[in-house]
């Protein structure tokens, strides 16, 4: 059992940042594992919850003047709300198509984001201005957001592996169709898992806006922060409960020391180290792990 | 009068434009439907097959001045060698395990291509300038571009040339046995091994002609590819998976479709409406407009 980081009192705000984005992302690799790693359908479009999120929350902020708590909250209840409706269709793809319409999906709603102003004549979305809101300048008060948000997603993550519900996912995982024969109701508990981790990943991105007080379509968007999360959790381990945590944990710090200097080299070991969890680890360093100690 | 002529010439326009679209569209998707048909393979990197092609023919251009329809074939070879050396050297691997690891291989496969090249090539647009480009010859208020034209030709040619390939040519029966039911076709003979190996060189072989044509009159860069994996996605789902015509039928849709799009609305929201699409016909006809798909 991993031990859970208590909060340690810092005094660098480099360093609450730092671990502010490592706990960002430590919640959205989990979040995503929930439906990707204890269901079985890969989400290859979950940046489009973030992105919701993201700006749900700094349009409610900004325009409608609601207060940070209120906004992110029902910026993740508008992410399960749009989750329900696009995954009662899209599961009914088996895993390798479902994937595609999820990617067809976050593109299609970056897409519109980004669009939408200039096509309907309105002043919404604000398109590639990207907006802007108010400025907290506490790096603290972030970092305990963030480590709260975590440590919440976790102990579902932990829960959901222990009851039924995750029961109910993973036999969908094994034999899906056994599941039904069994009288499970797979939709409801595909669509339920699918809503939960959006709802999550939304909450995450509303922070995430009012963290960097900026934001723009094709960033929040990108088709990046997609493949992190699968990247992170393949490699610490899909499925497990805390194989995305650490997997998130090496992962955004690599992120840190090269991914600013070498960004395309830095894809590109992603892509490699896709490719040889997937021919040689697929469960991943947990699952290493796990192998090496049943040996004994 | 004058306002309906034009009215009815900006339809047509858009029709036309759209249907020519339509036949490239239907040329690589192709590629797309066989592989999935065959092989029970998503893949991811077909965009980036494209993107081999379209550069082929682009430096072949910029550095020998060698006209672009004329290093078609090699646009071909390339393709179809780079399909082929990652279809036995990794693909082999994972075609018969689930279907979970086959489009994440695919998947970091599309990640390793596509920064490969960004790093070979820089992310600048280019394009392939020739003197024919942007001439065209008008039928009454419509004018048709001769690039254009000429790729719609090819492609239609070359999606008949394939779906006769597969109906009368042994190979592409064997291919098609093999795609009906695995087991029964190694009984009766037919190597799997070397299917494989002819439907995903054959497969890339005809996208990286339609990246060659599309070179000769979109830009081009080394990110192009995802986009039109998606669009393929789509033209498959829309045929139906797995059925050649269906292609056809799906390209020349979707083509007039964005066309329209663009025409009454705005380019930007091509791939959204390419989503929207998708997500009707997975409501309402999961087995394509023809009816002819693989359903799951």
């Amino acid at each position: 059992m991993l031990l859970l980081l208590f909060p340690l009192l810092k005094p660098q705000g480099y360093y609450f940042r730092m671990f502010s984005m490592m706990f960002l992302w430590m919640g959205l690799s989990s979040a995503w594992n929930i439906t990707s790693g204890f269901a079985g359908y890969i989400d290859f479009g979950a940046v489009a919850y973030f992105g919701i999120g993201n700006y749900a929350t700094a349009l409610l902020m900004t325009k409608a003047g609601l207060p940070f708590t209120s906004s992110v909250l029902i910026s993740g209840i508008l992410s399960s709300f749009i989750a329900m409706f696009i995954g009662r269709y899209t599961m009914r793809l088996r895993g390798a198509y479902f994937g595609i319409a999820t990617l067809a999906f976050a593109e299609a709603v970056k897409q519109i984001v980004f669009e939408f102003d200039r096509t309907f004549k309105v002043t919404l979305f604000e398109g590639s201005h990207g907006i802007t809101l108010p400025i907290v300048h506490d790096d603290r008060f972030f970092y305990y957001i963030f480590l709260g948000i975590l440590f919440f997603i976790v102990l579902t993550a932990f829960l959901i592996d222990r009851n039924k519900f995750g029961y109910a996912l993973k036999a969908i995982k094994e034999a899906e169709g056994s599941a039904e024969l069994a009288g499970v109701n797979t939709r409801r508990y595909k669509v339920a898992s699918y809503a939960l981790s959006a709802s999550l990943i939304g909450i995450l991105g509303g922070v995430n806006a009012y963290w960097l007080t900026y934001i723009s379509p094709l960033d929040v968007f990108s088709v990046i922060h997609t493949i992190h999360m699968i990247v992170m959790a393949l490699f610490g381990g899909i499925g497990t409960v805390f194989g995305p945590v650490l997997g998130a944990c090496v992962i955004s710090l690599a992120n840190e020391l090269i991914g600013a200097k070498l960004l395309y080299t830095y894809l590109l070991m992603l892509g490699a180290i896709l490719l040889v969890v997937v021919l040689f680890l697929p469960r991943g360093v947990i699952g290493l792990i796990s192998m090496k100690r049943s040996r004994r | 009068m004058e306002g309906e002529k034009a009215v009815v010439a900006l339809l047509l326009q858009a029709l036309v434009t759209g249907l020519l679209m339509g036949g490239v569209y239907a040329a690589y998707s192709s590629g797309f439907s066989l592989i999935f048909g065959v092989m029970n393979i998503v893949n991811i990197f077909h965009g980036e097959l494209i993107m081999i092609g379209a550069f082929t023919t682009y430096w072949l251009f910029t550095l020998y001045h060698v006209d672009p329809f004329l290093t078609l074939p090699v646009s071909i070879l390339s393709a179809s060698l780079l399909g082929y050396v990652i279809q036995r050297f990794l693909i082999n691997r994972v075609v018969e395990a689930p279907p979970m690891m086959s489009y994440l291989c695919t998947f970091g496969i599309h990640l390793i291509l596509a920064n490969l090249a960004l790093l070979a090539w820089s992310a600048d647009f280019r394009t392939v300038t020739t003197s024919y480009s942007g001439e065209g010859f008008s039928v009454g208020p419509i004018t048709v571009p001769l690039a254009r034209l000429a790729t719609f030709g090819i492609a239609i040619v070359t999606t008949f040339a394939i779906y006769w390939f597969l109906e009368k040519n042994r190979h592409g029966k064997a291919i098609r046995a093999a795609s009906q039911d695995k087991e029964m076709a190694r009984l009766v003979g037919i190597d799997i091994r070397k299917v494989y190996a002819l439907t995903f060189a054959l497969g890339a072989g005809i996208t990286g002609m339609a990246g060659g044509l599309i070179s000769t009159y979109f830009v081009i860069y080394p990110q192009m590819g995802l986009p039109y994996t998606i669009t393929a996605f789509c033209v498959v789902v829309l045929g139906g998976m797995g059925y050649i015509p269906g292609a056809l039928v799906g390209g020349l849709l979707l083509g007039i479709i964005q066309s329209l799009t663009a025409t009454y609305l705005t380019s930007g929201l091509s791939v959204a409406i390419t989503f929207i699409l998708l997500f009707i016909i997975l409501i309402l006809k999961p087995q394509g407009i023809m009816g002819r798909g693989a359903v799951e």
